[in-house]
């Protein structure tokens, strides 16, 4: 007992109760407690007790649970018809049409941000089945209420004024998004938004801004009425730049610092477009202190991270990983070469597409301008097409990167929150391990573009592509990676399972055939589930959600006692 | 974004107490929406990782199957958790784990779990976890889960200190500086809370660090503490910073009552009290204190046998 003396007097407590229980084993159990579950005597003595409770006999009376129970007494509708003037707390879906921002003052003197707007009825069915109504936010819904989207509004009320119906969604009420509408609108204000907000934004902008280029540009009418003329450029600030498209005069030289009032931002496949029309009122801004043009063309400059799709007019410096040149006979019947290669920069890798004679080596240093940005398999990549955007730099832009280890560390909510990108690591803890990881079988059929095989996922034996098939056997394992704030899907294809297991697939598939599926999970899930995890691949980034697929994974090998000064550190504490 | 359908809830790392202090949920209106247990910390709560030493293991057999409920201990109390009999995939598991458990073996575990509720009548509330995938673990693992609970926890007091006094509003307090993700329970905290010292919860982080470092039993009570009785007479169960007891005549009355009711002279189990005191509204932690101060200080109730009470006879 003599080191075990710390736990006497705990020890005394337990015997007290449990008289034929060893002293010893009560001592262990509570140096046990200490020393491997990190619980002190005190906090334990009524875990230790009861477990000696339980092994002489002792009834130890369990409580029982409670029972859940929910009331909701509102009035739920589906359809405007449904309600009368008087009608309060209201649930109710609609689609939302519009959400105009507006200051008021109030009766008080004070201002409040409240917006109008149209919502309809009947959301999920198509628009001719469903009745539009005016609505007024008073309670600052903005977040949740993009046009576009189709949302729950509970705790509403109906608003009748000249025998006209509206809703009126108050501060108590709860908006729930159902249906993710477009980008979310921002606040009211006749102040001039950032590039960066604006950027972010989806609707009516105002922006102080410098022309960084302009084009003019040629739109032909679908219905083959004509053309228009329109004018391309870029507008930037210190916060970043955008692509313009104005559909009125617009004779500004670049250098120009202007305001505009009422333009419109939308969205061109991923990257947003300045709109300026008849409306949108343009005018000269005089500001000394607004960075300069000189200043500006840095921002206008990409770097391989900040690449999403369908952006245009992109300066970036790369350095040249691999080149390739094939040819193909194009749709019409010519033969045509295209080029194209992996290339790099400090914040990470992607391809580039060349459909001109451009033949850099590997380890160049090559500046483009003008490129354009086309998604290929979700991984944004640069095309050219034309020698006159592309220059080899003679001095290198950075020191060499070497391909084979080149990796951009990214958190997992900067990666979620970005676009797709090759070459990145990151880090968070398994929280899930999905029930199909394991050995799966592969359709073997051969597509008709060549000699790839369909390697679609069999279910049940068959193909959804090409019905019934003697499948390939193949290893992959799902995981979850999860920081506590975001979350992706970790995919392992064959390789990097077989590192990550430590197993080789035909390991894997004895283990299966010996012990079960459920078994092999939850062998994955006792050394993995609740770790930390370091994994390198391409991030794939959709609308769907986020999905790592690794090249390589594995524990963080971080001591607990590090960790732990790193938070004391990070947040100045100290025990 | 919030309330999007399909995107998954990241798991929130937390300390029990932060999840048991709670008593404010959001319900997801539809059958897709994710509910959430919002803390006195701001954290919206949908799932959680956490960790803790196996406490309590049951199994019950139901006309749709077998349940099992459990509970893991922590530096600052304890997760309720629970598999439901629509969750076989995890039975055969389960059933491992209980049969471990009930042969007197202990071990730490890693648990992620959906947050639920059980709400009373009257007001009561009490949080557990609804279990998805679990592993027992070792102590580095446990040990690492607890220094990033208390980073997020670190984190979360951080941004409660900065939303003092800030209007509820995300834009003004994303401008304190509050990180987006944690502005929406903030929001919602703020509203429905009290006003309450941040200080428990930073005790609770300096003993998941000090466990973490291995520095287990180092820690000193907050000096706010009462002078504690002597170790024989009190062992606290409540390992966080007991606030100065007040008198609170309804969580005395509820316990009273709740002794009076079940004691059929064997006296009444100290969980099954505290259960009762939550499931009336007051904290896991209110009630161990009254229960407590009941005991040593006023005196009415008594511990004949340790983990039973009785009301002491007149």
């Amino acid at each position: 007992m003599s080191e075990d003396g710390k736990y006497a007097a705990q020890v005394d407590m337990v015997k007290e109760e449990c008289k034929d229980a060893s002293e010893e084993e009560i001592a262990r159990e509570f140096k046990r407690y200490e020393e491997e579950f990190l619980i002190p005597p005190e906090d334990a003595l009524r875990s230790v007790m009861r477990k000696f409770q339980a092994e002489a006999g002792i009834e130890v009376t369990t409580s029982s649970s409670p029972t859940s129970s929910q009331q909701s007494p509102v009035k739920k509708v589906d359809r405007f018809s449904d309600l009368g003037a008087e009608d309060r707390n209201v649930t109710i879906e609609v689609a939302v049409v519009s959400y105009t921002p507006r200051m008021q003052k109030m009766k008080s003197g004070e201002e409040r941000k409240i917006a109008f707007g149209w919502i309809e009825d009947n959301p999920w069915e198509p628009s001719d089945k469903r009745e539009r109504w005016d609505y007024k936010d008073w309670g600052d819904h903005s977040q949740n209420l993009a046009p576009g989207s189709v949302v729950r509004l509970e705790g509403v009320s109906v608003n009748e004024w000249n025998d006209k119906r509206s809703i009126n969604v108050n501060r108590t009420s709860r908006v729930t998004i159902l249906k993710e509408g477009g980008a979310t609108i921002h606040q009211p204000s006749d102040e001039p938004l950032t590039i960066e907000k604006a950027s972010a934004s989806e609707g009516f902008v105002n922006l102080v801004a410098r022309v960084v280029s302009t084009k003019p540009d040629v739109i032909v009418k679908k219905d083959g009425s004509g053309q228009l003329n329109v004018v391309r450029g870029r507008l930037a600030d210190s916060t970043g730049s955008i692509s313009m498209l104005s559909w009125a005069d617009f004779d500004h030289e670049p250098g120009v610092l202007l305001r505009i009032e009422g333009a419109t931002v939308r969205r061109f496949r991923d990257t947003p477009e300045v709109n300026i029309s008849d409306s949108t009122r343009v005018e000269i801004y005089h500001d000394n202190s607004f960075a300069s043009i000189d200043e500006l063309s840095s921002s206008t400059k990409s770097s391989i991270s900040e690449l999403r799709n369908g952006m245009r007019d992109i300066e970036i410096t790369l350095q040249v990983e691999t080149w390739n040149q094939r040819s193909f006979t194009a749709n019409d019947g010519t033969e045509r070469v295209v080029r194209s290669g992996d290339v790099m920069d400090p914040t990470g890798r992607c391809r580039l597409t060349a459909w001109c004679e451009f033949d850099p080596k590997p380890g160049d240093f090559i500046h483009l301008k003008e490129a354009r940005v086309q998604s290929w398999q979700g991984s944004p990549d640069l095309v050219i097409d034309d020698i006159g955007q592309a220059t080899n730099l003679e001095n290198p832009a950075w020191e060499q990167i070497d391909p084979d280890d080149h990796w951009v560390d990214v958190e997992l909510t900067e990666l979620v929150g970005g676009g797709t990108r090759r070459g990145i690591r990151t880090s968070g803890t398994i929280v899930f391990v999905t029930n199909d990881s394991g050995i799966i079988e592969r359709c073997p059929e051969i597509l008709p573009d060549g000699n790839r095989k369909c390697r679609k996922r069999l279910r049940d034996g068959s193909c959804i592509d090409h019905g019934p098939q003697r499948g390939e056997e193949d290893l992959r394992v799902r995981l979850v990676l999860d920081d506590g704030v975001s979350n992706v899907s970790l995919l392992l294809s064959k390789e990097p399972a077989q590192n990550f297991l430590g197993l080789t697939q035909d390991e894997v598939a004895d283990k299966i055939s010996k012990d079960g599926q459920e078994a092999f999970l939850a062998s994955i899930r006792d050394e993995y589930l609740g770790r930390r995890v370091s994994v390198n691949g391409l991030a794939l980034i959709d609308d769907q959600g986020a999905m790592v697929l690794a090249d390589s994974a594995s524990k963080e090998q971080t001591h607990p006692q590090d960790a732990a000064n790193h938070v004391m550190e990070k947040w100045g504490v100290t025990l | 974004m919030e309330g999007q359908r399909r995107v998954r809830q990241s798991a929130i790392r937390m300390l029990a107490r932060e999840y048991s202090d709670s008593s404010l949920t959001e319900v997801g209106a539809g059958e897709y929406d994710p509910s959430f247990v919002v803390t006195k910390l701001g954290a919206r709560v949908n799932r959680a990782l956490v960790g803790g030493v196996i406490d309590r293991m049951e199994r019950r057999d139901g006309d749709n199957g077998p349940s099992y409920s459990g509970s893991l201990r922590d530096p600052t109390g304890i997760h309720f958790f629970n598999i439901a009999p629509f969750q076989p995939e995890l039975h055969s598991d389960a059933e491992e784990l209980l049969a471990r458990f009930e042969s007197g073996d202990r071990f730490l575990m890693m648990l992620v779990g959906r947050s639920r509720w059980f709400e009373q009548e009257d007001g009561g509330i009490f949080m557990s976890l609804r279990t998805e995938q679990f592993a027992v673990c070792d102590k580095d693992t446990y040990s690492m889960w607890l220094t990033d609970a208390a980073d997020a926890t670190l984190r979360r007091i951080d941004a409660y200190e900065k939303s003092a006094g800030i209007e509820l509003n995300r834009n003004s307090m994303e401008s304190a500086g509050i990180p987006s993700d944690l502005v929406n329970g903030l929001v919602s905290a703020r509203e429905h809370y009290p006003e309450f010292d941040s200080e428990n919860y930073r005790v609770g982080v300096l003993q998941a660090l000090s466990a973490a470092s291995g520095r287990s039993s180092l820690i000193q009570e907050p000096p706010s503490e009462p002078e504690s009785s002597s170790m024989q007479e009190a062992p606290s169960t409540d390992t966080g910073n007991p606030a100065p007891i007040e008198p609170a005549g309804d969580l005395h009355g509820t316990i009273i009552a709740t002794i009076s009711a079940r004691d059929s002279g064997e006296g009444v189990e100290y969980d099954s009290i505290i259960l009762s005191c939550v499931e009336a509204g007051f904290s896991r932690e209110e009630a161990e204190d009254a229960l407590e101060s009941l005991r040593d200080i006023d005196g009415s109730i008594i511990e004949p046998r340790f983990g039973f009470f009785r009301i002491l006879p007149s």
